[in-house]
């Protein structure tokens, strides 16, 4: 006879890790023990599949559904449900993905699945006021190269070697007509942001814009961010990106540091 | 016998003795444009576990119309690992925004070693478990400051160790701790039959005082060639032989607030308008009866 916590671990190791000899403590009646336990091997690989497929529509598509069976099967089995929540499940497909054998010849894969686990992100993140244009209009002009910007937490910044967007777009349930995407048409960097309305857009942005606000998000001050934009595309509308960025919502929050 | 309650700034603060449904996602938008005639909306408490976005907004635009109840499928309250003290906190301020009237959890567990099932697995039946329930029941209650319920699940299995009945390990839960119960009539049907214990008994042996709502469901027969077991799938209407059962539990329980569960293919609103018809219907007879 077992105690609670030995059965719950030899439960797991049976349903979750195949482990023979557990159904010696199932009492078996008509179904045997060994099926009993099969119920709840399948109950939890299929709930867990249905998390990865809800994050994933797109990778599903594209894949299959039982391609798509079989690779969550060996997700599941190597990176484990870790939280109760199970929006929280399914962060590391994308570096599965990147790895796994059998999807090797989609090279294009694991970045779909990153624009999909962003927008999961950004789907589930807090909301922010604007920016406060006054308390940034009090910052003196020679301190502003010190500034440093925030993004809205529902704002992701992504950047791929292949058309990822349009995969994206191509692939929705609601897309007729032509689905193929030419991977030739090159690479996209993109921002994913919620906006007010809570509706969540994809802007493709160009080389000065996108390294602007990929040098704020990591922290960049407001002065070494601008050379890095302006370095990356000329000419460059910097005050208009600036403004636009403020104006709808994607850099939300500054602070100075104390000099 | 209706105590009324005032209505809290977020809308109506008491369930009503009536039947309720469970609001999904897909019905978000058909709720709020056509307000359908349900006593009440019970949601998984961990849908709006998310900081922000539409989930949340969705449940603030809606609460205000209806009286709420917050259900938990994730906390894993029987593991013997230590309670996840973050997955708290989110349900204590899930309950501070929402103001829910009633906040339930099951007779199950569903993680060992940090890893989880997202499933709601069978206990142990012993006093070593019963314990360790009790102790954790407590613990929840006392971090949220409120009383929780209870509910007894489907199970598939039972345990060679197991030497208490379910229902009265259930009622030693809710008698040593103060908690409710929350009594899925298709639970007990579906165990009950996977078991052969008698649906009936299980009733019969729980006090009326401790019963705060009942849960209605559909549930799937599995055939195998070694026999069938009932799974509980939440994906089609509530059986006839749950609609008699659920008639006997009225009887004996008096009017309770029921919630019609519907998770997987669902159909449209009205579908499930008319299942809570159903259930009004027979408490409504009891209702007249005991007038």
């Amino acid at each position: 006879m077992l105690g609670l916590r030995e059965l719950q671990i030899g439960f797991a190791a049976a349903v979750l890790d195949g482990a023979g000899d557990f159904d010696q403590h199932v009492r078996a009646a008509g179904l045997s023990g060994a099926r009993r336990l099969q119920i709840y091997r399948n109950n939890a690989v299929l709930g867990l599949t249905g998390a990865l497929e809800a994050v994933y529509p797109v990778v599903r598509r594209m894949v299959g559904e039982e391609f798509f069976r079989y690779a969550a099967a060996q997700y599941i089995a190597r990176h484990p449900s870790r939280s109760g929540d199970l929006h929280e499940f399914g962060e590391h497909f994308p570096a599965f993905l990147q790895s796994f054998v059998p999807a090797a010849e989609l090279v294009y894969l694991p970045d779909v699945a990153r624009l999909e686990w962003a927008y999961h992100q950004v789907f589930h993140a807090a909301g922010h006021p604007p920016l406060d244009l006054a308390a940034l209009a009090r910052v003196p002009a020679e301190r502003q190269g010190a500034l440093h910007f925030e993004l809205h937490p529902a704002a992701r910044l992504l950047e791929s070697a292949f058309p990822i967007l349009r995969i994206w777009q191509v692939n929705q349930d609601d897309r007729t007509g032509d689905s193929l995407v030419d991977l030739s048409e090159g690479g996209v960097k993109l921002l994913i942001v919620r906006r007010e309305n809570l509706d969540i857009e994809f802007c493709p942005l160009e080389d000065g814009e996108f390294d602007l606000l990929r040098a704020l998000a990591g922290n960049s001050d407001f002065a070494s961010a601008c050379e890095r934009a302006i370095a990356a595309q000329s000419p460059f509308d910097l005050p208009g990106c600036f403004r636009r960025h403020v104006s709808q919502g994607v850099l939300v929050a500054f602070h100075l540091p104390s000099s | 016998m209706s105590t009324k309650l005032a209505p809290s700034r977020l809308g109506p603060s008491s369930i009503p003795a009536q039947a309720g449904i469970g609001l999904r996602a897909e019905h978000y938008d058909a709720v709020l444009e056509t307000r359908p005639p349900v006593g009440w909306l019970e949601v998984h408490s961990e849908n709006y576990f998310g900081a922000g976005g539409k989930p949340l907004d969705y449940l603030e635009r809606i609460r205000p119309h209806y009286p709420l109840s917050l259900h938990g499928v994730g906390l894993s309250i029987g593991s013997t690992d230590p309670l996840d003290r973050q997955h708290l906190a989110k349900l204590k301020e899930l309950i501070r925004r929402f103001e829910p009237a009633l906040v339930s959890e099951h007779l199950s567990w569903g993680s060992v070693g940090g890893r989880y099932f997202n499933d709601l697995l069978p206990l142990p039946y012993t006093d070593e478990a019963l314990y360790h329930l009790i102790a954790r029941v407590a613990q929840v209650q006392d971090v949220l400051g409120r009383q929780i319920l209870i509910e007894n699940p489907s199970s598939y299995l039972q345990y060679i160790e197991s030497a208490i009945p379910e229902w009265e390990f259930l009622v030693e839960l809710a008698e040593r701790t103060g908690c409710g119960v929350l009594l899925d009539v298709n639970n007990i049907y579906v165990s009950a039959s996977n078991h052969g214990f008698d649906a009936g008994g299980y009733l019969r042996a729980v006090p009326r005082h401790l019963v705060r709502e009942i849960h209605l469901a559909g549930f799937t027969v599995n055939r195998f060639d070694d026999g069938e077991i009932l799974i509980d799938t939440h994906n089609r209407p509530v059986w006839p032989a749950v609609w008699a059962l659920y008639r006997q539990a009225v009887q004996r329980f008096g009017p309770i607030p029921t919630l019609i569960e519907w998770d997987t293919d669902l159909p449209e609103l009205a579908v499930l308008v008319d299942e809570v018809q159903r259930a009004d219907a027979i408490l409504e007879e009891r209702h007249a009866r005991a007038a």
